[in-house]
């Protein structure tokens, strides 16, 4: 079920490319920028496998929420190995553009030549930048749309992200977040512990990636709950905010116009 | 309005296209950054600081920029550039 999306890496390891101990909360983005850097080229083939591909139901969810439409200039944060960017691509067309930005690079790499091999010609329109989702980049009021897909949870300065994000947002415009579901409901939160423990971290374990896996559930305990993210969205200055539970309540996608 | 379609120029020896440097500012001043074809960056005229772009990426990553010798800075507002740099680092390191 679950996605590769979520990496945490240890906050006091001295080596950025040692495998992070289960006993040590991964805190530092050096860290997990790291983390997400050693699992690019596995990134897209697990986030499948686990989550039988349910992962492209929702991020087309996530891109149509985000009314994109043909012609928009519109950003993806923490794109990755870049799906939304490319679901994005379809919508704007040609005469729109589609800014992909991430903080790893390797996984930049990967997504450029996805682009150059997938050959359609409107991922023309696709850039790559990296950078931090926290110093954005870009004037106030760039983009027509938003999305951000398993990204918010990973990012160390959540408030900070929220407020780059409503400033380079034009007005009316909205952002979509895609995530996991902090549940109050305990059943989901059972299955999401059980899915991560029984399925998630043996299938990482076959490709060295256990102890980067391991702390998916407590990336989960630690994300915000669908009411705590509206909240959010209201107290940055989104004059609308709405969190939807999909995936049967595993997951969420936080809605807010500015 | 009709819309027309954007053309992308790319700058072969920087490897960033014309539309996308003119949509980029600086992460931490905010300010418009400036194509450098010499060294293959993005300049924050503003703080004195280059940005890299590799393999047509552009790595606009604060704690990735290069801070530049006085000279290689052109300065549109000498006041603008010290206000950002006091505020952002203050150390004079990013």
């Amino acid at each position: 079920m679950a996605s590769l999306h979520f990496l945490l890496r240890p906050s006091s390891n001295p080596n950025p490319l040692a495998l992070p101990s289960r006993s040590r909360p991964v805190r530092c983005a050096n860290e997990r920028q790291a983390l997400f850097s050693r699992i690019a080229p596995v990134y897209d083939n697990l986030n499948d496998f686990l989550s039988l591909g349910q992962h492209r139901i929702w991020k087309r969810m996530a891109v149509s929420w985000s009314r994109a439409k043909r012609g928009d200039d519109v950003l993806d944060l923490c794109c990755g190995s870049g799906d939304l960017a490319f679901l994005l691509s379809e919508r704007v067309g040609s005469d729109g553009k589609v800014i992909g930005f991430d903080f790893s690079r390797e996984q930049l790499l990967v997504a450029s030549s996805r682009q150059h091999l997938l050959l359609k010609a409107c991922y023309k329109n696709i850039e790559w930048i990296e950078g931090d989702a926290t110093k954005l980049p870009f004037s106030d009021c760039s983009f027509d749309a938003i999305t951000m897909g398993y990204g918010l949870r990973n990012v160390l300065d959540r408030c900070k992200a929220m407020q780059e994000m409503f400033r380079v947002l034009k007005p009316g415009s909205r952002v979509s977040i895609l995530d996991f579901n902090k549940s109050s409901k305990p059943f989901i939160t059972s299955i999401q512990g059980w899915m991560i423990d029984n399925v998630v971290v043996p299938v990482a374990t076959g490709y060295g990636l256990a102890d980067e896996y391991a702390y998916l559930k407590s990336s989960v305990q630690e994300f915000l709950t669908g009411k705590e993210l509206e909240k959010l969205a209201l107290e940055t200055g989104f004059s609308d905010a709405k969190h939807y539970e999909i995936g049967g309540g595993i997951m969420g996608n936080l809605v807010a116009k500015r | 309005m009709v819309r027309v379609s954007r053309v992308l120029l790319r700058d072969a020896r920087v490897g960033i296209n014309k539309t996308l440097s003119e949509i980029l500012v600086c992460p931490l001043s905010k300010q418009p950054l400036r194509v450098c074809e010499e060294s293959g960056s993005l300049i924050s005229d503003a703080i004195g600081v280059s940005y890299p772009v590799v393999d047509g990426i552009p790595s606009l990553v604060p704690k990735d920029g290069k801070i530049l010798a006085t000279d290689d800075i052109e300065k549109p507002d000498s006041d603008v550039a010290l206000d950002s740099a006091n505020k952002e680092y203050p150390s004079g390191t990013l």
